[in-house]
């Protein structure tokens, strides 16, 4: 594994939040796949990340106090230590939660949970004939255009867990999304070919 | 209906709020609205409620099951959406006990990868008149309204039955806000 002291980290308060925020948000989504699909990787890459939060955690909260210039200020930032410590608990749960699937003690029920909750999570295996493929997850906009949000891609044996924007997508990838039910199938229909173009194209 | 029916069911709406709770917390913050915060406080109750059920009912079906032991994940699921829903109160928090906000809450609550803002629902605007079954936001444009204010009043969580009024303001987390600030009517600035 890295050393955590040598990984890089945003260097001001706001940029740290807000990595801190999508870092959770993922983590919740990554457990959640982790455990629809039992896929043990999946789950050690959140437990990986759960430490990248607390390292985040950890200089947030050491700039928020160099940042206080006098009393007003100082209480003002109480509220975006809380928040950030609320961060934290909510990536706790999530390593709690992909802890379940590498101890392999999951009841069929939970599975059944996270397929009948309004956002599930999806797989969506794309086509050689999509419109998906060769675009960049920046070109398509999947959560704009629909209301999927893309939290990882296999790709052979290989996992890319939270793709960054310029990931092409390639034939064979496997999309492994967050979305309504509806929104899945729409994605599905787009990457089996069956829907040639993109709602705003 | 069954135990387990009413467990997954307890689960499925466990999952579904504490989901919502944790964006319903962050906007409280960011308008600084107790309103906000005093429903997130109330779902945290609602939250116990249903982390006890699960863990009676769960109890009850043990009984019956030649391994109990496997219904521990089922007991570890609703504490991890206890828990989730806890540190969604946590935040709300910050607003029952009257903490200023700091201004830079705002800001970042725009810049993470889902946007959470708010839109006027203007008059001549298409979303008038529809019901959110009709409109399909999440599909469509990748936005979930998590709350509507009509005058003095929020209907939280609005159903599929739920139509858009003129005047509605709508507070959601999106993909892309301005997307559905266009559809309100609302003037956006275009960015390039």
């Amino acid at each position: 594994m890295e050393e955590w002291d040598e990984v890089e980290v945003p260097d001001n308060v706001k940029e740290i939040f807000v990595d801190m925020k999508n870092t959770a948000e993922l983590m919740v989504d990554l457990a959640y796949s982790a455990v629809l699909f039992r896929e043990k990787e999946i789950a050690e890459e959140v437990l990986e990340l759960e430490e990248y939060l607390d390292v985040l955690n950890y200089h947030l909260m050491v700039r928020s106090v160099l940042s206080a210039r006098n009393l007003r200020d100082a209480e003002r930032i109480t509220s975006i230590l809380q928040m950030a410590h609320s961060i934290d608990e909510i990536s706790n749960a999530a390593a709690d939660l992909a802890k379940m699937v590498l101890e392999e003690k999951l009841h069929p029920l939970v599975t059944e949970v996270i397929l009948e909750s309004e956002e599930t999570i999806g797989k969506v295996v794309v086509s050689p004939e999509s419109m998906l493929v060769g675009k960049t997850l920046d070109a398509l906009d999947l959560s704009t255009n629909t209301g999927v949000w893309v939290v990882a891609i296999r790709r052979g044996k290989r996992w890319l867990f939270d793709p960054d924007e310029d990931t092409k997508v390639m034939p064979g990838d496997i999309i492994i999304g967050r979305g309504t039910r509806t929104a899945l199938d729409y994605l599905k229909e787009i990457a089996r070919g069956i829907i040639k173009v993109m709602p705003n194209e | 209906m069954s135990e387990y029916d009413e467990i997954r069911a307890c689960l499925v709406e466990m999952k579904d709020l504490s989901a919502l709770m944790i964006d319903l917390s962050f906007s409280s913050v960011m308008y600084n609205s107790e309103d906000i915060a005093e429903e997130v406080y109330l779902l945290e109750e609602k939250m116990d409620d249903l982390t006890l059920k699960v863990k009676r009912l769960t109890l009850r079906a043990a009984k019956g099951e030649e391994d109990p032991e496997s219904l521990l994940s089922i007991i570890d699921l609703a504490d991890i959406n206890e828990r989730i829903s806890d540190a969604a109160y946590g935040i709300a928090d910050i607003i029952l006990r009257d903490i200023e906000p700091h201004p830079i809450i705002k800001e970042i609550m725009e810049d993470t990868e889902e946007e959470l803002g708010r839109a006027t629902v203007k008059s001549g605007s298409v979303l008038i008149g529809k019901s959110l079954a009709q409109l399909k936001l999440p599909s469509k444009i990748g936005t979930r309204i998590l709350a509507i204010k009509r005058g003095d009043r929020y209907i939280y969580n609005p159903g599929k039955e739920d139509t858009v009024e003129e005047g509605d303001v709508l507070i959601a987390v999106s993909s892309d806000m301005d997307k559905l600030r266009k559809l309100a009517g609302e003037e956006v600035e275009e960015e390039e």
